[in-house]
């Protein structure tokens, strides 16, 4: 059973990002969104991203080295997600 | 409202592997000290001939200058001709030297657009303005600030850049720097600005740190330039305005500057619609341009290869209506 997080998260991605040949499925948990051929993706894009997932759920992403951490990966946005409920210090 | 950002300390010391000026690092000093205190008829004469010295010493940007005349003049150009681009770069230096020592440089606002660019540095939206390498620009983020606008300069650190670190003291209340240098921390630092309701004042004509690339006619082909301000403006909502600034006639400390129109996102129109018209935009910021670098060849200042003649997988603007 897909966790429905991810899911959601992986919706978002294909959409803020306009990733017009990406099905959202296609998007492995583990792999990694930015540096990978697959996607590739720039820093204006995890910057558009950032913005979405703040408004989306409240985050307030501070730096590059946490935004690093957090676009790491689907599973590893989920569990920043997670870590960091609205209103949370970033 | 405008939030100070990691300016406050402009280059003073380079680390071993960073960029840096070409010539020694006593050069901006030593220029600086000469233009204060030798008589202009013995000035000029060792400006010129220290100008053929640097055109001696730099084959890289002596290369790049003549093959970048070779287009603009549409004619082979000559050794004379590198030596004159030379020489009206070190008029250029010497201008910035003089401003940030102080001395008043008055700027006049050409008569085409200035009435909405007016309007724009005078109110209070945050906006992004964009300029080129190209005659007094590089003061135009500082002259924002005298027009009231205080500005978030994107600049690159290089080690021995005397004119920044001068013109940063004698601006630093109105001017911030963001630097380039890290673009992994820029692009928070850059976010955070914005958030703040800082403008940024950024140069577009250099690719090396350019997210986004699309091409454009300029110079006779389509060349590819940096696009990135434009996406900022749409993520952050933002007027986009460029400009430049030539020397006025006859020479002295005083700029004429050439304002673009404004670009404004339509926040309620798609993303691809606002990226056309930006294409659009940028397209006739470069025919303005272009108008003028055909007019003062020997202002463009990038001692670099020219803008790349674009593949044809990059994105590209519908080539301009009417060519100056």
């Amino acid at each position: 059973m897909p966790d429905p997080l991810h899911t959601r998260l992986k919706v978002l991605i294909v959409e803020t990002l306009k990733l017009d040949d990406v099905l959202p499925e296609d998007i492995p948990d583990e792999e990694p969104l930015f540096g990978s051929p697959r996607f590739g993706l720039d820093s204006i894009d995890a910057l558009e991203l950032v913005l979405r997932l703040e408004k989306e759920f409240g985050l307030k992403i501070g730096s590059s080295e946490e935004s690093r951490r957090a676009l790491s990966s689907v599973a590893g946005l989920a569990a920043y997600i997670r870590a960091h409920p609205p209103g949370s210090p970033p | 409202m405008v939030t100070r950002l990691a300016m406050t300390a402009p280059p003073i010391a380079a680390a071993p592997r960073s960029p840096r000026n070409p010539g020694p690092s006593w050069g901006y000093g030593f220029l600086l000290w000469a233009e204060r205190w030798w008589p202009r008829w013995f000035f000029r004469p060792m400006l010129m001939l220290g100008t053929w010295i640097a055109v001696a010493r730099l084959p890289s940007q002596r290369a790049h200058s003549r093959a970048y005349l070779a287009v603009a003049l549409a004619r082979p150009s000559t050794l004379l001709d590198v030596w004159r681009h030379f020489f009206t770069f070190s008029d250029s230096l010497l201008l910035k030297l003089r401003a940030g020592r102080g001395v008043p440089v008055r700027c006049t606002l050409a008569p085409e657009n200035a009435a909405a660019f007016d309007a724009l540095v005078r109110s209070a939206r945050p906006a992004l303005f964009g300029t080129f390498h190209f005659g007094g620009s590089d003061l135009l983020g500082y002259l924002l600030g005298e027009r009231g606008r205080r500005v978030s300069i994107i600049r690159l650190r290089v080690g021995n850049s005397d004119d920044t670190r001068l013109l940063g003291q004698r601006f630093g209340d109105k001017v911030s720097f963001l630097w380039i240098n890290d673009p992994a921390n820029l692009l928070f630092d850059l976010k955070a600005a914005i958030e703040a309701g800082a403008s940024l004042a950024l140069k577009c004509d250099r690719l090396e740190f350019s997210a986004k690339t699309e091409s454009f006619f300029f110079l006779g082909a389509r060349r590819v330039f940096p696009f990135t301000i434009y996406h900022l403006a749409l993520l952050f909502d933002r007027p986009v305005a460029f400009c430049v600034a030539v020397p006025a006639a006859p020479p002295g400390d005083e700029l004429d500057v050439f304002a673009s129109p404004v670009f404004t996102p339509d926040p309620t129109a798609s993303r691809s619609t606002n990226l056309a018209a930006a294409r659009l935009h940028f397209q006739a910021v470069l025919v303005q341009l272009e108008a003028l670098v055909r007019r003062h060849p020997l202002l463009w200042f990038n001692f670099l290869p020219l803008n790349p003649v674009a593949a044809v997988s990059v994105p590209t603007a519908p080539r301009p209506t009417c060519t100056p």
